[in-house]
C-alpha cells in the first residue's frame, strides 16, 4: 500500500507566478482516455488497415560489422504476393543522407534510411520487402540474398577510441564529438582540499524503456499531391519532420504525421525516422499503402538503446568537515553505430551538471564515440540520469571512504532551500526544492530508524542487508539552444509548444495538443486546466486524441519529451483557453449589454455575476452566435472562439564560449530510499522496503504524477537489477527478447511507498514543473543499498549502475577487486 | 473413417465473444492475427514475438492463454473471449471501471491482456489478495504502471469497494 | 513472429497421431506449444506437419497404475498438475514445482509431456523427474515401451522418444517415507532457472539432480554417496555438497559465468536437500 505525505514549504521568497485558483486543477480526477482503452478500442498505428495494403518486413544485418558484397531480391520478387523490395542502393540513389547535428569529425558521418554498402550493427536494415501478407513478406525476405564481408567489430568504447578500426569512413575516426566543459577552477580545489577521493571507473549500461507496443507505421502516398501521410507512433513529430523532409528531398508540409494511441513512448520512439523513410519510398515506388510493424526482437537490437557511458579518472575534492567543493571526470560515451538524436546526450547531462550538490568546481571533458551496437535514442532520463548516478555514486563511495554516514553527508552537501532559485555552476538555475525535507519524508516512509535493528535481524537469518538513497533532479523544459554548445552552427535555440481551443456551435469545448501522448494522460490534464479557465466541468471539454501535423496546432519542437508537458504543453492549452476566454467574456458582456467586469464563466454559462438568472449565456448560445448566428455583432467586433496558442517559454542565449546558460527551467525532485536483502551464497538481491518521494511543484493531477513516479522507479528497479543490453565480441545482442533482457513483473515489484511535497515552480505557467522522466533513482539508490549490504562482507564499491545476482555475487567473491578502483589522498 | 490428412489450411468454427464465427486460415496463421487482422478485433495486442509480454492475451474455453501461442487452426470449435467482449452490452465491467478509477492504465496498451488475465483470476477466485493478484498477472508485464495501480484495482474489485 | 508454412493434422487417437508422425517425415508432435509455437515463430524450427495432440483425451488423465505409481498422461497441464488432489496426495512437489513455471496463461497451455520431449536444460521438470525416478512410457508404431528418467533425456532438445514416436504417459512412485526439494536461481520471480537442484530423501540416503549445468539433469552422484549414511545435519549435508562444483562443466553465458553456476549448483543442491529433509520430517 502507499502512504502520501505532503508538505508544502513556503516560497515566500521566490517571486511567484499567477496561478489559478484551484479547482479541477489539483484533483485526482479519472483519465478521460481510459474508457476506449479499458474496452480495446483505442486505436493504435497498427489497428489501421489500407485497402490494398502492403506488409513490410526488413532484411536485417546478422553481423555487427560487415561489408555488404551484394544483395539479391530476385528470388523475392518471385515469390506470388510479394509487391516489391528496396535496398540501400536505392535509398542512396533517392535520398539524402539524414543530417546530423555534430561538428567534425562526427558531422561528416553519413547516415542513411538502409545500410548503404556497409552494415554497421547487428540487426541493421539492408532491404525492405513488400508483401501481401504480414507472413509472405517475412517469407520473401527470407530469399532475400545477401553476401557479406565481415569486418573487425567494435564493443567497447574504449577500443573504439584508439580508431584502429573506423566504422565511418567519412568520418575517419570513431569520435563523433568531444569537448571539456569547465566550470569554476577544479585544479585548485583538488588543491586545497583536505581529501581528494579518485575512482578510477564506474560503467553506467546499456537499456532501454522498451515500451509495449513497438515502433511501426501505415504510410499512404498522395500521387497527385507528393504528400505523404504517416499512421505512426513517433513521439516527437516535428523534429522527425526535421529529418525526413530533406532526407526525401520534399518541404515538411508534404509529411503529415498522424498519431492517436501509442504504446508508451519513453523517448524510444524518436529516432524512426530511418524506418519511416524507407516506408514513404516503398509507399511511392509501389503506388500502395504499406505498414510495417516492428518486432520486439528487432526493437532489442536495432532501434533505441540508452546511452551508455564509462566515467574515468574521477577526483572529488572534500574537505575536512565532510564538505565536497568539486570534481572531474573523463566521461566516455558510447552511442551506438549512428548518432541519429546524438551528439545532444553529450550536453543534456549539463542540465544537471552538480546534481542536487553544491559542487562549485567542475570539469568533464567527454566524448562520445560510435561503436558496433544498436544507436542510442533518448531513454526516459535521458543523459541526465547517467550524469546523475555518477553524482550518486560520487557522494556514495566518497561518504563511506571518508566513514560519514551517507544520509548526514548528503545533507550536509545538498543546495539549501534557502538558496534557492539556485545557480549552477554552469549557469543553470534551480527553480525551487527542498532537497533535504524531502530526503526526510522518504526516511520517514522507511522507517530509516529501525535499519540497524533489521540489518540484525536479516544477519540471524543468514541475510546481508542494506539501506541507500538516490537523489534526482528530473530537469524539464529544454532549451534547445544547449546544441549550439555542442555546435555553435546549429540554428535551433529556445523551445516552444502549442496548442488550439475552440468553443465550437452547440457549446462544445474542442482542445488539440500539438504535444504527442503515450500514456501521460493529456486528455484529461489539459481538460482539467481548460474546465477551470473557461468555468465548465472537463467532461465538457473535449481533447482531441493523438496528434495530427494537418489538423492540429503545432510547433517546430512539438512533442512529448524532455518532461516538458506541465510547461509548455499546459502552458500553450492555457494561454489558447484564456485567449478564448477574453472573447467569451467579450461577447456575453455585448449580449447581456453589461461591463465585462461584470461578467463570470461558471458552471457553464457566462453570467452576469450576482445577477438575475435570466441573465446567463449558455456555452451553446455563445457558440452559436459566433459560428451561425453573428449578423448583429458590431463590424468591428470579430471574435473566433477559436485560438492558437504558443507556449515559448524564455531561457536568454547560451554562452557558447564559457559553455553555460540556461540549459532547462523546472527541476522536479526525487529522492528515493531502497532497502535490500542480498543473499551472499547467491548474490539475489531483494529489494524489501522501498520509498519514492517526488516534488514536482503544483501537481495538476496527483494521480497521474503518482503513476508517472511509480512507472519510472520501475524502470529503474529493472536497470538496476536486470535490464542489460549485453553484446558479445561478435557485436551479437545476447538480451534480445524478454526471456534474457527481464523486465519486472508483478512478482518482481516490490511493494512501493510513495511521498510527495509540492514546491511551487515560479516559473512555469501553472506552478507544475516537468516530471515523469525521474533521474533514475531507483538505480542510485540500490546501487547504494547493495554497496551498504556489501560492506559487511568485504566492503565492495559497486561501479556499474546494473547489478543481476551473477555480478553481485562476483563482487562477494572478490571485493578487493572493485575496491582497487578507489583511493583516498588525505592532508 | 481414417487418419485426417495434414493440410496446409483448415476450415475452422469458433464463437468469438458469443458469435459463431468460420474461417478458413492457413495452418501458421497464429490466433492473435486471426484475431486482429481476419476478425477485426483489434483490442487484442502484441508486445513481444516471444511469449513473454501478455499483451495477446484471450480466453479460450474459458481459460486464459497468450493467443500468440496458438495457431488459429488450434482454436477450432472452442470458445473465444477477447476484451471487447467485457462490456459487450455497454456497461462496463466493475474491473474495467475499477481500473479507471485506480488509474490503472497509462499508455493502454498493456490493459486489454491485464484485464483478461485479472476476469480469469476474480471468476476463479472472487476476493483475491494482492499476492495472489500478483502471482496472476506475472504473464503480463507492463512498461508504465509498475503495477501498483493494476494490484490495487483487481484487489479493490474482490473487496467490493470499487 | 511469422512461421513458415506448415501442414496440420489433428487425429482423435493415439493411434492415428503414431501413424501421421511416422508417415511424414518432418512432422512433430503439438502438445500445449508453449515451446514449439514459438520456436516455429523464430523459424528456429520449421517442421513440415504439425500432428496436435489436443483431442487425445486418454493423454490429459492423472491417475494411480494397478501397482500405485501416479500415473500422467503427457497432455496434463501444468494447471492440471496443480490442481489434481492425486499429485497432492502422492506428490506434491510436482504441483509445486508446477505452479512456479512460467506464468499462469502458460501454465494453462503447457503440458507434462511437452515439458520434458523438449528437453529444455532450463526446463523445471527434467531434474525434478530424474529424482523422483519417473518412468516414460512412449508408443510407436512398434508398441510400447517404458524407459526410466536416467536414461530419458538425451541432450539438447533430445531424449529417448524417437522419429514417429509419441510419449504418452509418466510414472512416479508415490511419496513413501520420503522428502523432495527443489531449489535454485531464477531470473526474476518464477522465471527461468540460472542452476536449480531437486532432490529426494529417504531413509537410505539421497537422490539429487542438477539442472542447467549441462545438456540433461546432471545426477550429483559422489555427493549422493556421501549422503548414503543418512546423516543430513545442515553441516553433514554442505559438506558432502563440497566439490560437486568442481565436478560440473556448466556454460558461461549472460546470466552467470561458468564458476557462479558451480557455486549455484553447491548452493542449491544444499538447499533442495535440507528443503527434502525437513518435508521428510512432517
Ligand atoms: C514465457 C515462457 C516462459 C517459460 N519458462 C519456463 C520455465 O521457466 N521452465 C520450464 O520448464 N518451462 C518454461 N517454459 C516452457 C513451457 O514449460 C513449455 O510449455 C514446455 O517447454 C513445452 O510444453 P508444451 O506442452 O508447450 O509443448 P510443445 O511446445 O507443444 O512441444 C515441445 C516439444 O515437445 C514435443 N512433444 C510435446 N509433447 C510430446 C509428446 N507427448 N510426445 C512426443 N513429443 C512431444 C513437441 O513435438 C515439441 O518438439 C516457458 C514458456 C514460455 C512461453
Ligand atoms: S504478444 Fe503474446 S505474449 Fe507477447
Ligand atoms: S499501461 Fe502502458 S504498458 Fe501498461
Amino acid at each position: 500500500m502507499s502512504t502520501t505525505t505532503t508538505t508544502t514549504p513556503t516560497v515566500t521568497e521566490q517571486q511567484s507566478t499567477p496561478t489559478l485558483e484551484k479547482g479541477y486543477i489539483g484533483q485526482s480526477i479519472p483519465r478521460r482516455e481510459d474508457k476506449r482503452l479499458v474496452q480495446g478500442l483505442g486505436t493504435f498505428f497498427d489497428d489501421m488497415r489500407r485497402h490494398g495494403m502492403g506488409y513490410v518486413h526488413f532484411v536485417r544485418s546478422p553481423y555487427g560489422h560487415a561489408k555488404i558484397v551484394s544483395i539479391d531480391v530476385s528470388k523475392a520478387l518471385e515469390l506470388d504476393g510479394v509487391y516489391g523490395t528496396i535496398t540501400g542502393d536505392e535509398v542512396a540513389i533517392h535520398t539524402e543522407p539524414f543530417f546530423e547535428m555534430s561538428v567534425e569529425p562526427g558531422a561528416n558521418i553519413k547516415d542513411y534510411a538502409l545500410a548503404v554498402g556497409r552494415v554497421r550493427h547487428t540487426g541493421e536494415p539492408v532491404a525492405a520487402v513488400c508483401a501481401a501478407t504480414r507472413e509472405l513478406a517475412r517469407d520473401a525476405a527470407d530469399l532475400v540474398e545477401v553476401e557479406y564481408d565481415p569486418l573487425p567489430v567494435l564493443v567497447d568504447a574504449e577500443e573504439s577510441l584508439k580508431d584502429e578500426t573506423v566504422l565511418h569512413d567519412d568520418a575517419g575516426s570513431n569520435v563523433v564529438w568531444s569537448g571539456v566543459f569547465d566550470w569554476g577552477d577544479i585544479d585548485q580545489a583538488l588543491a586545497d582540499a583536505d581529501h581528494v577521493v579518485k575512482i578510477e571507473r564506474l560503467h553506467f549500461h546499456r537499456f532501454s524503456s522498451t515500451p509495449l507496443e513497438c515502433a511501426g507505421a501505415l504510410v499512404e502516398y498522395d500521387k497527385g499531391t507528393a504528400e505523404w501521410t504517416l499512421h505512426c507512433n513517433h513521439q516527437m513529430p516535428g523534429v522527425g519532420a526535421i529529418w525526413m523532409a530533406p532526407a526525401l528531398r520534399t518541404g515538411i508540409d508534404k509529411l503529415r504525421f498522424v498519431t492517436q494511441d501509442i504504446g508508451g513512448g519513453f523517448g524510444n520512439k524518436i529516432c524512426l525516422h530511418p524506418q519511416y523513410v524507407v516506408l514513404c519510398l516503398l509507399a511511392r515506388k509501389l503506388g500502395r499503402p504499406v505498414q510495417w510493424t516492428e518486432w520486439r526482437t528487432d526493437q532489442h537490437t536495432a532501434n533505441a538503446h540508452g546511452n551508455e557511458r564509462t566515467f574515468l579518472d574521477i577526483e572529488v575534492g572534500v574537505m575536512a568537515d565532510g564538505t565536497m567543493t568539486g570534481f572531474k571526470v573523463r566521461a566516455l560515451d558510447d552511442c551506438g553505430a549512428f548518432p541519429r538524436y546524438e551528439p545532444l546526450g553529450c550536453i543534456i547531462w549539463a542540465q544537471v551538471t552538480p546534481g542536487l550538490y553544491g559542487w562549485r568546481n567542475i570539469r568533464v571533458d567527454f566524448t562520445q564515440v560510435c561503436t558496433n551496437k544498436s544507436p542510442v535514442s533518448p531513454n526516459r532520463g535521458y543523459s541526465r540520469m547517467q550524469h546523475l548516478w555518477l553524482t550518486e555514486r560520487i557522494a556514495d563511495i566518497v561518504a563511506t571512504e571518508l566513514g560519514i554516514d551517507p544520509v548526514e553527508f548528503r545533507k550536509k552537501n545538498y543546495v539549501k532551500t534557502e538558496q534557492m532559485p539556485y545557480e549552477t555552476p554552469n549557469g543553470c538555475v534551480y527553480d525551487s526544492g527542498d532537497y533535504a525535507a524531502a530526503l526526510d519524508i522518504a526516511l520517514d516512509l522507511i522507517d530509516s530508524g529501525s535499519i540497524e535493528d533489521r540489518r540484525k535481524e536479516a544477519a540471524a537469518r543468514g541475510k546481508l542487508l542494506g539501506f541507500g538513497i538516490g537523489s534526482t533532479l528530473d530537469s524539464g523544459t529544454n532549451n534547445f539552444g544547449q546544441s549550439t554548445l555542442l555546435n555553435p552552427d546549429l540554428q535551433f535555440s529556445g523551445n516552444n509548444e502549442a496548442a488550439s481551443v475552440k468553443l465550437d456551435i452547440f457549446g462544445e469545448v474542442v482542445v488539440t495538443l500539438g504535444t504527442v501522448p503515450q500514456g501521460q494522460g493529456h486528455e484529461t490534464t489539459a481538460a482539467q486546466v481548460v474546465a477551470d479557465i473557461l468555468g465548465c466541468s472537463p467532461e465538457q471539454v473535449n481533447v482531441r486524441r493523438g496528434h495530427d501535423t494537418w489538423f492540429n496546432s503545432h510547433a517546430g519542437f512539438s512533442g512529448t519529451y524532455a518532461s516538458q508537458f506541465a510547461f509548455t504543453g499546459l502552458g500553450a492549452v492555457k494561454g489558447a483557453a484564456e485567449l478564448v476566454r477574453a472573447e467569451m467574456v467579450q461577447l456575453a458582456a455585448a449580449v447581456l449589454q453589461a461591463p465585462e467586469e461584470a461578467i463570470e464563466l461558471a458552471d457553464g454559462f457566462a453570467r452576469i455575476k450576482d445577477g438575475p438568472e435570466e441573465a446567463a449565456l449558455p456555452f451553446m448560445a455563445l457558440g452559436a452566435i459566433v459560428n451561425a448566428n453573428n449578423a448583429f455583432l458590431p463590424p468591428d467586433f470579430n471574435p473566433t472562439l477559436n485560438h492558437r496558442y504558443v507556449c515559448r517559454p524564455y531561457f536568454g542565449m547560451v554562452d557558447t564560449e564559457k559553455k553555460t546558460g540556461q540549459l532547462t527551467l523546472t527541476y522536479a525532485t526525487q529522492i528515493h530510499a531502497a532497502v535490500v536483502e542480498i543473499d551472499p551464497e547467491t548474490g539475489v538481491v531483494d529489494v524489501v522496503d522501498y520509498a519514492a518521494v517526488d516534488d514536482c511543484g503544483i501537481r495538476i493531477n496527483p494521480q497521474i504524477v503518482e503513476g508517472q513516479v511509480h512507472g519510472a522507479t520501475t524502470h529503474a528497479l529493472g536497470a538496476a537489477l536486470s535490464e542489460e543490453f549485453v553484446y558479445d565480441e561478435e557485436g551479437t545482442l545476447l538480451t534480445s527478447n524478454f526471456y534474457d533482457y527481464h523486465v519486472p513483473h508483478a512478482l518482481d515489484m516490490p511493494p512501493l511507498k510513495t511521498g510527495s511535497m509540492e514546491s511551487p515552480s515560479p516559473v512555469a505557467p501553472l506552478g507544475a514543473k516537468g516530471m515523469g522522466e525521474g533521474g533514475g533513482g531507483g538505480i542510485h539508490c540500490v546501487c547504494a543499498a547493495i554497496q551498504d549490504a556489501l560492506g559487511a562482507a568485504g566492503k565492495a564499491i559497486v561501479y556499474t549502475s546494473c547489478n543481476p545476482p551473477h555480478r553481485v555475487w562476483s563482487m562477494l567473491q572478490d571485493p578487493e577487486a572493485t575496491r582497487a578502483n578507489v583511493s583516498v589522498v588525505s592532508k | 473413417m481414417g487418419t485426417p490428412a495434414p493440410a496446409r489450411s483448415r476450415a475452422i468454427s469458433l464463437e468469438v465473444n458469443g458469435e459463431a464465427v468460420e474461417y478458413e486460415v492457413p495452418a501458421r496463421r497464429l490466433l492473435v492475427h486471426f484475431i486482429r487482422d481476419d476478425l477485426g478485433l483489434t483490442g487484442t495486442h502484441v508486445g513481444c514475438d516471444t511469449g513473454n509480454c501478455g499483451a495477446c492475451t484471450v480466453h479460450v474455453d474459458g481459460v486464459s492463454v497468450k493467443s500468440c501461442m496458438l495457431l488459429a487452426v488450434q482454436a477450432d470449435g472452442t470458445r473465444i473471449a477477447t476484451v471487447e467482449g467485457l462490456a459487450a452490452d455497454g456497461e462496463l465491467t466493475a474491473l474495467q471501471r475499477s481500473f479507471n478509477e485506480h488509474h490503472a492504465l497509462q499508455c493502454g496498451y498493456c490493459t486489454p491482456g491485464m484485464l483478461m488475465s485479472a476476469t480469469a483470476l476474480l471468476e476463479q477466485n472472487p476476493h483475491p489478495n494482492e499476492d495472489e493478484v500478483r502471482v496472476a498477472l506475472q504473464g503480463n508485464i507492463c512498461r508504465c504502471t509498475g503495477y501498483v495501480n493494476i494490484v490495487e484495482a483487481v484487489v479493490a474489485v474482490g473487496e467490493g469497494t470499487s | 513472429m511469422l512461421l513458415r508454412e506448415v501442414d496440420y493434422a489433428r487425429p482423435a487417437t493415439v493411434e492415428e497421431a503414431v501413424s501421421l508422425l511416422a508417415a511424414h517425415e518432418g512432422a512433430r508432435a503439438l502438445a500445449g506449444g508453449q515451446t514449439l509455437v514459438n520456436v516455429m515463430k523464430a523459424r528456429a524450427a520449421a517442421p513440415d506437419v504439425l500432428v496436435d495432440l489436443v483431442d487425445l483425451a486418454e493423454l490429459r488423465t492423472i491417475g494411480f497404475s494397478s501397482d500405485g505409481l501416479l500415473e500422467i498422461g503427457a497432455m496434463v497441464t501444468y494447471t492440471q498438475l496443480v490442481g489434481s488432489s492425486e499429485v497432492e496426495v502422492a506428490r506434491p512437489i510436482l504441483a509445486e514445482v508446477a505452479a512456479t513455471i512460467a506464468d499462469v496463461q502458460v501454465r494453462n497451455r503447457g503440458t507434462v509431456g511437452g515439458n520434458v520431449c523438449v528437453s529444455d536444460p532450463t526446463n523445471h521438470l527434467p531434474p525434478l523427474l530424474v529424482v523422483l525416478d519417473a518412468s516414460f512410457t512412449i508408443r510407436g508404431s512398434g508398441g510400447e515401451r517404458v524407459v526410466p528418467a536416467d536414461e530419458f533425456f538425451v541432450g539438447v532438445y533430445m531424449t529417448a522418444v524417437g522419429e514417429g514416436e509419441l510419449l504418452t504417459k509418466i510414472s512416479v512412485p508415490p511419496a513413501s517415507d520420503t522428502g523432495d526439494g527443489f531449489s535454485g536461481v531464477t531470473i526474476g520471480k518464477h522465471g527461468t532457472y540460472v542452476v536449480d537442484a531437486a532432490a529426494t530423501v529417504s531413509g537410505e540416503g539421497a537422490r539429487i539432480a542438477i539442472g542447467c549445468v549441462a545438456a540433461t539433469p546432471v545426477r550429483a552422484t559422489e555427493m549422493e554417496e556421501r549422503l548414503a549414511g543418512g546423516d543430513f545435519s545442515e553441516d553433514a549435508v554442505r559438506e558432502a555438497a563440497k566439490g560437486l562444483g568442481a565436478s560440473l562443466d556448466p556454460p558461461s553465458d549472460v546470466h552467470g559465468s561458468a564458476d557462479y553456476r558451480r557455486s549455484l549448483a553447491e548452493t542449491s543442491a544444499v538447499r533442495a536437500v535440507l528443503q527434502a529433509v525437513e518435508r521428510r520430517k512432517r
